[in-house]
């Protein structure tokens, strides 16, 4: 569009230090990860950053309002961009996008906006087949070698067609990767809250790890479908996703802002397709995930399904978590092999 | 029929409670609540919600708890959601019922009704679900709920206080900021009003500025803000700091409370650019009352000092005031360094 976009380094440990460091103490990992972040573009030569408000009840919606105020005190030059969700009506909406992009015609945003939603589709669709390979392939970080070549590759196609090309060919790059067909995996159902399930480095790339410890993994939450639901549903065309709200209820009836009731409904769903354990991964202090992990005895004790919850924060020792995840792993094992449901481990 | 109804002394309890007792009263139903917060019952709401729950929430099920053997018939929780156009309250109050029925604690059925005004003011479900256990005319339930509402205004205009007490010289004025089942439950905030009162000091609360005012003077804010407490909150805020008189402001917040870490964050950064005093104190399970004490006692003497030696190189909050050789000064003794950073 004409726009020169600087993307961020993936976060490290420094831009989470660097985020913990000028961000409020009790604040959520995302906001602490994104600060680090936006620091590290500004060095590398980044003058203006582009966040989307909100209107509650999550945190969210007061990150840009935050984020100024601590630049502004930290004397780091960085024009704002918060662009507020049409809450007085679309035509507001409108403009104030207008005035970000600036003259550019609509035909090429429509164009941009369709490419953009393409990839994120291809890129879930790749890491679909991740998810199944991993447990299976004989020689462990070929799947995810393979998939990082394809995401760099990704990032540089410029339009539908060599993009459908890098697609075909990771698939069949994919496909033959050596793996133990007759293997039993457990299935894992990961939910909680979406930063933490989409960005590896916030969750310590907690997907790879279970998918190494020979289990298959699905997300109640993939960036297309959240795009597809939030972005691109208007009031005149609906687009819907995984439904999964509706399994929530008599747990959680009420929406309580956040994935709060997306984490209750997926694990409902989960347990009905017969998944072997529930892992919820949320940062510290998400108000809307303490509701769900209050609620999520309930779930076990009716669905016999296992829940393991992980909160994350600035604490980056891999260790602890894997010990974790590891008994977590053999007691979901050994409760395969007993088909006792009455073993309950939360 | 005498009905009667509980309702824990916890949360909401505490903005609401003339509503809610006029409203029940008026409609014949004896209103039980639980006694006042104590050790045996932040203990057993300790034990009946995860760790990660602020201390309010666990407050909250210990109140629900004492409701476990005793003779009533209904518990009155209801699912607060907003309370005014497009404010919501906090997501742990939207989920509480299910979070109350989701714990192991015994409890009488429930009555939750639904209070959303994000979009409309109307209120016809809300008080269908609350009094239709109890009667079904509408017209006594319409009038019970105007009388109510009556009450409620009354009680909240009798909070206000128009000026600041710089009348008495001796007297501080201090703004004691929180949401108000911290600031009126005296167990939780560990006697905060009565230590304050002690040390000569006018307390003031959000709830003693009007809310027209707050919310005029929460104009100055660049976006709206979506929580009825961060709303009150910053709203006082403004409001105090165009008060005349020497003063002080005090946060007092739940471990965890995921409203406050933002609100308390952007009030900090208004206060320091007004050079008020500030201190925050986090308020969790820990009922030492020694390690308070004396962060109160210095907080009132940095204002003390600042009114009566002018001493404005005291720091108001989170700022280093020392010159560059590491001098920082005492009762007026300056630094002849060049360099000093108190120059203001």
């Amino acid at each position: 569009m004409g726009l020169n976009v600087i993307v961020p380094p993936r976060p490290t440990k420094d831009s989470l230090s660097l985020g913990v460091q000028h961000s409020p103490e009790f604040a959520c990992i995302p906001l602490k990860i994104c600060i680090g972040n936006l620091i590290e573009a500004n060095q590398l030569g980044a003058d203006t950053f582009l966040m989307v408000g909100g209107c509650g009840p999550c945190r969210f919606g007061l990150y840009g309002q935050l984020m100024k105020e601590i630049f502004q005190d930290l004397g780091i030059n960085y024009h704002t961009l918060i662009i507020e969700p049409p809450d007085t009506g679309y035509w507001q909406f409108v403009t104030r996008v207008k005035k970000v992009i600036g003259p550019v015609s609509w035909w090429k945003i429509i164009q941009g906006i369709q490419l953009g939603y393409k990839k994120a589709v291809i890129v879930d669709k790749l890491e679909k087949y991740v998810q199944e390979i991993r447990p299976r392939e004989f020689n462990k970080g070929t799947a995810d070698k393979i998939f990082n070549n394809a995401l760099q590759m990704i990032d540089q196609t410029q339009n539908l067609d060599e993009l459908e090309e890098v697609f075909c060919l990771t698939k069949e790059k994919l496909w033959h990767i050596p793996q133990d067909e007759s293997k039993d995996v457990l299935k894992i159902g990961l939910v909680g809250e979406i930063y933490t399930l989409l960005e590896p480095f916030a969750s310590l790339e907690i997907e790879k790890k279970l998918g190494k410890m020979g289990a298959y993994v699905h997300r109640s939450l993939y960036l297309s479908d959240w795009v597809k639901e939030h972005l691109l549903t208007t009031r005149f065309f609906k687009l819907k996703g995984n439904d999964y709200r509706s399994y929530a209820s008599p747990f959680l009836n009420h929406f309580v802002g956040g994935h709060g009731i997306e984490s209750i409904g997926a694990s409902v769903a989960f347990a009905q397709e017969g998944y072997n354990g529930i892992v919820q991964v949320a940062p510290l202090t998400c108000m809307p995930e303490i509701v769900a992990h209050n609620i999520f005895p309930q779930v076990s004790d009716k669905y016999g399904i296992p829940v393991l919850n992980i909160y994350v924060d600035e604490q980056t020792g891999e260790t602890g978590l894997e010990t974790r995840l590891e008994a977590f792993i053999e007691l979901l094992e050994a409760k395969r092999k007993k088909v006792d449901r009455k073993i309950t481990i939360c | 029929m005498g009905w009667k109804i509980g309702i824990p002394r916890a949360l909401f309890y505490y903005t609401y409670f003339p509503l809610w007792t006029t409203f029940f009263q008026a409609l014949g139903v004896e209103v039980v609540v639980s006694p006042l917060t104590n050790k045996a019952i932040l203990d057993q709401g300790t034990k009946s919600v995860v760790d990660e729950t602020c201390l309010p929430v666990k407050v909250f099920f210990g109140h629900a708890a004492t409701f476990t053997n005793k003779n009533v018939d209904f518990l009155f929780v209801p699912r607060l959601i907003s309370v005014e156009k497009k404010a919501y309250i906090c997501p742990k109050f939207m989920g509480l019922p299910d979070m109350l029925s989701a714990s192991k604690i015994k409890h009488p059925p429930l009555i939750k009704p639904v209070v959303n005004k994000v979009k409309s003011e109307q209120d016809t479900h809300f008080l269908w679900d609350c009094a239709s256990p109890f009667t079904g005319k509408w017209l006594k339930i319409k009038k019970a709920w105007h009388d109510a509402e009556q009450e409620q205004r009354n009680y909240e205009q009798k909070l206000i206080r128009k000026y600041l007490d710089i009348t008495d010289d001796r007297k501080l004025n201090i703004l004691l900021l929180g949401h108000d089942y911290n600031l009126y439950d005296h167990y939780v905030n560990m006697g905060l009003w009565q230590k304050l009162q002690d040390l000569d000091c006018t307390v003031f609360t959000p709830a003693q500025f009007s809310k027209e005012e707050r919310d005029s003077q929460l104009r100055k804010f660049p976006k709206s803000i979506f929580w009825t407490y961060g709303r009150n909150l910053l709203g006082a805020v403004y409001s105090f700091m165009q008060r005349p008189g020497k003063k002080g402001v005090i946060v007092l917040s739940s471990f965890g409370c995921g409203i406050d870490s933002f609100i308390d964050n952007l009030i900090i950064r208004r206060l320091v650019e007004q050079k008020i005093p500030y201190l925050n104190v986090i308020l969790d399970e820990h009922t030492g009352e020694g390690g308070l004490v004396t962060r109160l006692e210095a907080f009132i003497d940095i204002i003390r000092w600042r009114r009566d030696y002018h001493q404005n190189y005291v720091s108001s909050y989170g700022q280093y005031v020392g010159c560059c050789k590491g001098n920082v000064g005492v009762h007026g003794t300056k630094c002849d360094c060049t360099t000093s950073s108190y120059k203001r």
